[in-house]
């Protein structure tokens, strides 16, 4: 995990978060120093200011200035930043212009984001990350945002769904990162907002994420293959974000999510597997969205934010904290 | 270079800390800053590797010994993206053959088949290469990678990749389409073999001897619908007919005839077979709620919203039953059934009904 680092951190912080046990199961010292922890992978150098995964390639006796092998990630500066919001932290360390500079370099000619500056993988979840990013520091300087946009575009599926890059397969995850990326930039004179998906296009997306929920009450990822709790979430806020939430069977999907669960806790990506971070926390994310009508109160979870997918507390603490310009 | 680390009866761990033909190289550890959040419990033979390859990246030394170093770090964690970048570089300084490279990763992509850098590496090789010929091997390998996952997403998305980055008629894309047939032959529901055929077919631009649009349309129309009759219920071959139709601006109701073939409760009698209409296989469940849905549609294009509506009513009514009394009595077939999208259908009545 050394190269995934921060967003495994973000998974877990995520999961108290959602559960409201920071208070009853974190120390203030504790947080404390998981924040300078995190800012400690704030990292500057010639491609601006992000973070990276880790230290793992970070020489003894160096730390904030970055290498080229030591480079900021983008998907690890979305999930930094959500991280140090959930603990709260006054972000007075965050450098604004760097973040600019780094999600710039990491923009390629075709609109699309690289994760790392100079390569590492460019498809719409690191699209995904670079537009929330953008909404956090509520500055949209850092990219060109209409071909950023024509690139999403360019991903939509004949199937209604949104592929990880162009030509790819229909996926609930890049859907939902497309839909929520289009929907967070704000109108700009040659994409007003609601130009960027045609009503046929959002009729046939509701339709094709409405036909991934499985007689499991889980969702799918792409046509015919087997639920996974995490798709639960990416299906459900991309349906959530279209306005068709409640085209969900919520309370399918929550004896869905409850055999998933596994015995010494956790969640796992289908009933019987091993539970890990992630799926967790996707799950906890999508009863938060979607809660079931006929549950009792230990169903209760905070209300979510569907674009940045964060605790809207959480939300509104980084609209509140972090500096504007 | 890759057989050093392989010796799986010599458990004693390689250390290159003890090894002399790297005593010149000044190992790094890695930074210890504040108190870890979510420490990592490294192997001593991890640590060890990634102690000399910060030393490596320091020094900037490209050579032999790098490559063996990265592999074995690799190994040990196919996620470490700067091993891959830093070997990648290693490997083009050194002006190693490729070929080499890439046989070398023929084994690793099937060992890490889900990480994403095994991909990323062979693109960046093929790229360096530019070799058509490279290219028409690796479209071999990807057809040996998916036997063993054929549904997995890098692998398809890659091979997407070198087609439209090759783009040669002859070499690359003339087999496609029948390879399709052949996998959809195997397994009729399976997605990602569709979906490549929209892409061949339709989205990456007009084939050699696919010239003829029309002809194409008739021919793309005729293989889903051959495929629906094996399989009414299958969503893949239902959604590859609707992107058929709509990429060509087709009306739903030129499929009216077909489509009530399957909307109706049982299989017509079967004294005239009509090639272009082809019935529902013999035992197959029916009606299909894809084929009803489509019927809704046709009825929606046409302005007939009444229909529409009629045919919205009956599949609500369809899954309330099956939800209380067919889920009941008999467990198994309500897994068969669609019993998860009766708010679907009720949005589609309230659509249909504002429309009016």
């Amino acid at each position: 995990m050394d190269s995934s680092r921060v967003a495994v951190i973000f998974y877990s912080l995520g999961t108290l978060d959602l559960l409201g046990a920071f208070e009853s199961k974190t120390t203030a010292a504790e947080r404390e120093s998981w924040r300078k922890w995190l800012w400690e992978q704030q990292t500057h150098g010639i491609y601006g200011t992000g973070f990276k995964p880790g230290p793992y390639m970070t020489p003894e006796g160096q730390s904030s200035e970055s290498s080229e092998y030591d480079a900021p990630h983008l998907i690890m500066t979305y999930t930094a930043l959500l991280s140090l919001a959930i603990l709260r932290d006054d972000f007075s360390q965050l450098d604004r212009a760097g973040i600019l500079a780094f999600l710039r370099a990491c923009q390629n000619d075709d609109g699309s984001f690289s994760a790392l500056p100079r390569g590492g993988e460019s498809d719409l979840r690191t699209a995904y990350c670079a537009f929330v990013i953008s909404s956090l520091l509520d500055d949209w300087s850092g990219m060109n945002v209409d071909s950023a946009i024509t690139y999403i575009r360019s991903c939509i599926s004949y199937e209604g769904g949104f592929g990880q890059a162009p030509f790819g397969e229909a996926l609930g995850g890049t859907t939902y990162c497309a839909l929520a990326a289009l929907c967070l930039t704000p109108s700009t004179p040659s994409s007003p907002r609601e130009s960027r998906l045609t009503p046929a296009e959002r009729t046939r997306t509701i339709r094709w994420l409405s036909q991934n929920q499985t007689p499991s009450g889980g969702f799918r990822g792409r046509t015919n293959k087997a639920a996974d709790a995490c798709y639960c979430f990416w299906c459900g806020a991309a349906l959530n974000i279209l306005g068709a939430g409640d085209l969900v069977d919520r309370n399918a999907l929550a004896t869905f999510m409850s055999q998933c669960q596994f015995k010494f806790g956790g969640i796992a990506k289908a009933p019987s597997e091993r539970a890990d971070p992630y799926h967790t926390y996707l799950s906890l994310a999508a009863l938060a969205l979607l809660p079931p009508s006929d549950a009792d109160s230990s169903w209760d979870l905070p209300k979510l934010d569907p674009l940045w997918n964060a605790s809207e507390a959480t939300a509104s603490w980084a609209r509140a904290h972090i500096p504007a310009h | 270079m890759s057989a050093i680390f392989q010796d799986d009866d010599d458990d004693s761990v390689k250390l290159y800390s003890e090894d002399p033909a790297w005593a010149d190289v000044v190992p790094i550890p890695q930074y210890q800053g504040v108190d870890a959040l979510a420490p990592i419990n490294y192997t001593e033979e991890y640590q060890d590797a990634t102690n000399y390859f910060r030393g490596i990246v320091k020094t900037g030394e490209m050579s032999p010994r790098v490559l063996q170093l990265t592999e074995h770090i690799i190994r040990m964690n196919p996620a470490h993206y700067s091993a891959w970048q830093y070997r990648y570089r290693t490997l083009l300084a050194l002006q190693s053959p490729l070929e080499d490279e890439l046989r070398l990763m023929d084994r690793f992509a099937i060992d890490y088949l889900k990480t994403y850098q095994v991909w990323h590496h062979r693109r960046l090789l093929l790229v360096a290469l530019h070799s058509v010929d490279a290219a028409a091997a690796e479209l071999r390998f990807i057809v040996r990678a998916l036997q063993d996952d054929a549904k997995n997403y890098h692998t398809w998305s890659y091979r997407q990749w070198l087609l439209a980055h090759f783009n040669d008629e002859a070499r690359l894309w003339a087999g496609e389409r029948a390879w399709t047939e052949e996998l959809l032959e195997q397994d009729v529901r399976n997605n990602s073999a569709w979906h490549h055929r929209f892409f061949v077919v339709w989205g990456s631009g007009v084939r050699k001897g696919d010239e003829d649009r029309e002809e194409v349309r008739k021919r793309e129309l005729g293989f889903a619908k051959d495929k629906i009759a094996l399989a009414p219920n299958n969503p893949s071959a239902w959604n590859y007919l609707r992107g058929v139709l709509d990429h060509t601006k087709t009306p739903y109701s030129t499929l009216s005839t077909f489509v009530q073939l399957y909307t109706a409760s049982s299989a017509p009698a079967a004294d005239v077979f009509d090639l272009d209409n082809p019935p529902p296989s013999a035992g197959a469940e029916l009606p299909s709620v894809n084929a009803l849905e489509f019927l809704a549609d046709i009825h929606e294009q046409e302005g007939q919203t009444e229909q529409a509506v009629q045919v919205c009513v009956y599949v609500v009514l369809r899954y309330t039953f099956t939800k209380h009394f067919v889920a009941q009595i008999w467990k198994s077939l309500a897994n068969e059934h669609d019993t998860m999208r009766k708010k679907y259908w009720e949005f589609r009545i309230r659509e249909a009904m504002q429309s009016r």
